[in-house]
């Protein structure tokens, strides 16, 4: 049993969304615990290329195929873990880059990253006026908002519609990750966000970490 | 002197020592890319595209449109910084993806750029469906006249067009991840797709260039910089593919086609990441779409590499004793984020490892549009007083003021762009019917 949760690690590690597939719906179909599946053999291999990534053995090539056998291992055990939590609905996470600010390669890749760990992604494109990150907020209800800026003049504007959420009240309800070129980590604490996106890879860990390292 | 091919002859016999007249820009580009000494270290320029606009205060939607305006505003704004070099590179990535079809987001005030939540390609069919590159759609009508333009007023080596090579072209087509797929996992459609872009846009872009009389140009692409693309990666697809159009435009069109610039360039954004083996690969393989023996940088947060890896490596690729020449790129970020004060304590730092005996360039890797314009001044000051040959001993202890210059609207005036740049000013949204 330890040996299947590793060997759909390994290929999820190799990029290998068809053996991927097939590995987990074979373990489905042993009756192996659909959490365990996922714990032990999806998300020990995408955490494995998060470390490769982090130590250099890992380029970004790597963890894009990395993320696509993620994907694929999760299309049969993603009903299998949403029937054992009662059809919880799919975590939303909302992204836009900020009003003034054209950028959105960065944006792209993080998007493919959160999409292949299963949350559902509400892309409002570039140039996103601050009332339109409130409304997305109000009408979606997503657990995570993402704030992404390629300029150092434009990042400003996060701090003003994290001030906006807190006014409308919606601040509480939802956790706010800011990411792009000019942000460190010392402009998320300063912003008042939860989390900084080093990178697309960061990203889709720490998203994960937000919403508890769940994935349904 | 006015004549390029004089001032490079002047740039290598100063540089071997003959030190007749005062070296032109040109000439100290050309002394130091031959390794030698030079009055100063040169200041080659920048991409500078969307900086030189905002400068400039002329419309994007003009902008990037007319060829005059294109190749007035960033000459002048290059004069204005007093760079050493003429070079002016173009926004390279979107001009072939737009004539074929691509969606596209248009802006008031950045280049046009290519929508990747729609793609232009998403399999295989999809390649036959476009058909060639029909060289008389969207903008590449202007940006071969840009060429021919741009061969007139800056005669001589630095002049071209610009075209978006094979890797960053099939990105911007079909998006990143897409393209890492298929180049990882589907051999025969990533060779369709190289071959496609060879074949069917590039070769009749090129061809259009020659029909324009149009001797150079020069492929950018850096979706193929590291970590986009590993440098084992660049060798296997990139430098291939950037020699196969080099050879056919030389051969059918009397064309020189540079392919590949920027593949390779070491851009990891994280310090801790930092490698010296890698980078050292990158050196070598980014090196191979350059025609003379240099240390290639480019893009790469340079602000935080360990120069001394760079001098060790100029230094084994070099003979005798004598290192191979650096291009040292200042990142276009730090430039804009940076105090003057920092900006000088960078250069003193590089020179200091890199340019005491020779062979070192500088220049800014991109731009970003919000860049103060004292950054650059300061950069430009500051290399030329701190790179005067001979290299004082201590650079701390040389003083370097605050560069003192005219607003550019007062420079301006006078100087041969002025009149299409005041002009281009009085447009108003609606007038010119130019973009979407």
């Amino acid at each position: 049993m330890a040996d299947q949760y590793a060997e759909i690690a390994r290929v999820i590690v190799e990029g290998d969304d068809t053996q991927a597939a097939k590995l987990v719906e074979s373990a489905i179909a042993q009756g192996l615990p659909p959490l365990d599946i996922l714990n032990k053999g999806v998300v020990a291999g995408i955490n494995k290329a998060g470390e490769l990534w982090a130590a250099n053995k890992f380029f970004l090539p790597d963890v894009i195929l990395a993320a696509d056998a993620f994907k694929a291992a999760m299309s049969p055990l993603e009903p299998k873990i949403k029937a054992t939590r009662g059809g919880q609905p799919t975590r939303k996470f909302v992204i836009g880059v900020v009003q003034g600010d054209m950028h959105d390669l960065g944006k792209s890749l993080v998007i493919a990253m959160l999409a292949s760990v299963g949350f559902e992604v509400i892309d409002l494109g570039i140039d996103v006026p601050r009332d339109k990150f409130i409304e997305a907020t109000r009408q979606h209800k997503p657990a995570i908002l993402g704030l992404g800026a390629y300029m150092s003049t434009t990042m400003l504007e996060m701090k003003d519609i994290i001030a906006e959420l807190k006014k409308q009240g919606l601040r509480d309800r939802l956790k706010v990750m800011v990411g792009g070129v000019p942000t460190s980590q010392e402009f998320a604490d300063e912003v008042g966000a939860d989390a900084w996106g080093k990178d697309a890879m960061v990203t889709m860990q720490k998203a994960l970490g937000l919403v508890g390292g769940s994935h349904g | 002197m006015a004549n390029p091919t004089l001032e490079m002859i002047h740039g290598l016999l100063y540089s071997r020592g003959l030190h007749i007249g005062h070296p032109s820009g040109l000439a100290r580009i050309v002394g130091a890319m031959t390794g030698g000494l030079m009055d100063v270290v040169p200041f080659g320029g920048a991409q500078i595209h969307d900086h030189a606009m905002t400068v400039a205060r002329v419309p994007a939607r003009l902008f990037y449109w007319k060829a005059e305006l294109l190749l007035d505003t960033h000459m002048a704004v290059n004069h204005w910084y007093g760079f050493d070099s003429g070079n002016i590179v173009a926004d390279n990535y979107n001009f072939e993806v737009e004539a074929l079809g691509a969606k596209m987001i248009y802006s008031d005030n950045a280049m046009p750029t290519v929508d990747v939540s729609r793609p232009l390609i998403t399999g295989p069919a999809d390649l036959d469906r476009i058909g060639p590159l029909d060289t008389s759609r969207g903008r590449i009508p202007m940006v071969v006249e840009l060429a021919r333009l741009y061969g007139q007023k800056e005669p001589g080596l630095v002049s071209g067009g610009f075209f978006c090579s094979h890797w960053s072209l099939i990105c911007q087509a079909m998006g990143y991840p897409k393209a890492v797929r298929a180049l990882k996992r589907d051999k025969g459609f990533a060779i369709a797709l190289f071959d496609w872009v060879n074949d069917q846009v590039l070769m009749p872009f090129m061809r259009a260039y020659a029909r324009a009389g149009v001797k150079r140009t020069y492929g950018a692409d850096a979706w193929a910089a590291f970590p986009n693309l590993t440098p084992e990666l660049v060798e296997e697809w990139v430098i291939p593919y950037a020699k196969k159009l080099r050879e056919q435009c030389k051969k059918e069109l009397k064309l020189s086609a540079g392919a590949g610039a920027a593949a390779a360039d070491y851009c990891e954004e994280d310090p801790s990441k930092f490698d010296k083996e890698t980078m050292f690969k990158c050196f070598i393989v980014g090196a191979k779409t350059f025609p003379l023996k240099v240390v290639p940088s480019g893009m790469g947060r340079t602000q935080d590499w360990n120069m001394a890896w760079v001098r060790e490596f100029a230094e084994q690729q070099g003979k005798g004793g004598k290192k191979i020449p650096i291009i040292a790129s200042l990142n276009g970020r730090f430039m804009r984020d940076s105090t003057p004060d920092q900006i000088v304590a960078k250069i003193a730092e590089w020179i200091d490892i890199l340019g005491r005996d020779g062979g070192l360039i500088f220049g800014i890797g991109n731009v970003p549009a919000d860049t103060p314009s004292l950054n650059v001044h300061t950069a430009v000051k500051a290399t030329h007083t701190l790179g005067k040959y001979p290299i004082a001993p201590d650079l701390s202890r040389v003083r370097i003021d605050p560069p003192t210059f005219q607003p550019f609207d007062e420079w301006l005036k006078g100087q041969p762009e002025a009149d299409t740049i005041f002009k281009t000013r009085e447009w108003k949204p609606g007038r010119t019917p130019v973009a979407a």
